[in-house]
């Protein structure tokens, strides 16, 4: 019973019980944080994504709007893919936060995250329509911002070889999913739902297993890229160069 | 393709249907920041939203079970959220559940929050739906890019919503290619399977976007989308717009006019 809680609260986990809700992310829905913590997160998400656009609107030419949009339609479904046995009942899948810094940049993935919650939101009723600007802020500012950071400081400080950067897209996914859940239980205890001492510890015990799987799945992901189309990897060199 | 079930109410040809997306966008909005505004706990607000929610789902021809039965997926995910409040809530005790001499107190205070906290969820899906079942996407775009939405997300958006469904159909034959072949095996394995499919998808994803991106070249495109129609307001919109919020507001202010009266 416990592990359930542990599991559900967090943001996203696919549920399977007999395969009826098989896949289903989960926002967090309208209704569950207060007023200031809306418009907070909302304030700060607009700003982001704004600024966001800004970049990416400059960087990117005519070429990648299309590829743009039809790459935030593949994390949306990369997010079905699932691993059928982890434990009890409950199955992972990939968020791809992490992957999408790994390829992208922050920019464009804070775009493509988005994108993905806002098509959530309203095709798939998954999330709320008022906390929208917190799951965007949970997943793209924190989830997003926290990879590309931890992902670039390691690339700075060790040798540039294969081995530190699968080490260091690991340990983006992983923190990339644990903080974005930390700032979920914090908007959580904000809003005067539940205490910290409840669900601060649950997310972040929950979240610190999910995030294994996902670095371990980014990291399988990137293998399978750099053995195959290795020129994928440099992406987001060939976007900057080809507007130049 | 899973999911036909999105679409299956477009074209019911009510008059809800023929409205201006803009109109019904800020329509829906109104109804779920009014849903947000109520005060916790007045369950009179909540089911008098109820009874406007389904007014608009009838007037709308689209069958008030297909929006009831959607909504309330949402249930099983915000009680499990919700569920352990009832017990970690600071709150005068109603009842009491010993295991062994693990004494858990179920509290009045937390059992209402989260009843509190499932009504506005699942008032605030409906609405959501019921917008959605009526309001074509490219017609739901046209009216956010009115709006003032950046154009550039308008057009990503447009993109996405295309692909979404031809992608997650991809990703499903991928999922019943490895169902049917991989099976036993540890965690290991799994997880290194899936990362090896989402790696496969991104490929598949990235060779489609560049064929995508060649055939609009070869079709004239210059970066940016054009669009035909206009959109008009007329007078049904205008009035729409101001029942709702008329409606919603009133639906809000109730429960503190009859305190008013009554203290």
């Amino acid at each position: 019973m416990h592990i359930k809680i542990l599991i559900c609260s967090c943001n996203r986990i696919a549920i399977a019980s007999n395969g009826k809700y098989e896949i289903t992310r989960m926002h967090i829905p309208d209704g569950l944080l207060n007023a200031g913590t809306l418009v907070g997160t909302a304030v700060i998400s607009t700003g982001g994504v704004a600024g966001a656009v800004r970049v990416v609107g400059k960087k990117l030419g005519e070429k990648q709007i299309p590829m743009m949009g039809v790459l935030a339609a593949f994390i949306f479904a990369a997010q079905m893919l699932n691993v059928p046995i982890v434990f009890g009942g409950t199955s992972g899948h990939f968020l791809g936060a992490a992957l999408c810094v790994v390829l992208l940049g922050p920019w464009a993935t804070l775009i493509i995250l988005t994108l993905v919650l806002i098509v959530q939101c309203f095709i798939f009723q998954d999330g709320g329509i008022l906390a929208l600007g917190a799951n965007i802020f949970n997943m793209g500012i924190v989830g997003g911002g926290a990879a590309y950071l931890i992902y670039q400081l390691g690339l700075k400080l060790f040798e540039n070889n294969v081995r530190t950067k699968t080490i260091l897209s690991f340990a983006a996914a992983w923190c990339s999913v644990v903080l974005a859940s930390v700032a979920c239980s914090l908007e959580i205890v904000i809003s005067d739902v539940i205490p910290l001492r409840v669900v601060l510890p649950a997310m972040f015990g929950t979240h610190a297993i999910i995030g294994l799987l996902e670095g371990a799945i980014t990291v399988a992901a990137l293998t399978l890229l750099r053995k195959t189309r290795a020129d994928l990897l440099d992406l987001q060199e060939s976007w900057q160069t080809d507007e130049e | 393709m899973k999911y036909h079930f999105l679409d299956q109410y477009r074209e019911t040809g009510s008059f809800i249907h023929k409205l201006d997306p803009r109109v019904k966008f800020l329509a829906m909005l109104v109804m779920v920041i009014a849903v947000v505004a109520v005060p916790r706990t007045e369950w009179l607000a909540y089911g008098l939203f109820l009874i406007l929610n389904v007014c608009l789902i009838l007037l709308s021809r689209v069958p008030v079970a297909y929006v009831l039965k959607r909504s309330s997926v949402v249930i099983p995910f915000v009680l499990l959220v919700v569920v352990f409040l009832p017990f970690f809530k600071e709150g005068a005790e109603i009842g009491a559940v010993n295991i062994w001499n693990w004494h858990i107190g179920i509290k009045r205070e937390g059992l209402l929050l989260a009843a509190d906290i499932m009504c506005k969820a699942w008032l605030s899906i409906q609405s959501i739906i019921s917008l959605t079942a009526t309001t074509g996407m490219g017609e739901l775009l046209k009216g956010l890019e009115k709006l003032k939405m950046p154009r550039i997300m308008i057009m990503l958006m447009s993109f996405m919503s295309r692909y979404v469904f031809v992608l997650s159909d991809e990703a499903e034959h991928l999922s019943q290619a490895r169902n049917s072949r991989s099976f036993g095996g540890g965690i290991r394995l799994h997880v290194r399977t899936l990362g090896f499919m989402v790696g496969a998808l991104f490929i598949r994803s990235f060779e489609r976007g560049e064929r995508v991106y060649g055939a609009m070249l070869a079709r004239g495109f210059e970066g940016h989308s054009r669009f035909f129609d206009r959109l008009s307001l007329h007078f049904v919109d205008v009035v729409y717009l101001l029942i709702i919020l008329v409606a919603s507001a009133v639906i809000v202010l109730i429960p503190l006019l009859l305190r008013s009266i009554s203290g």
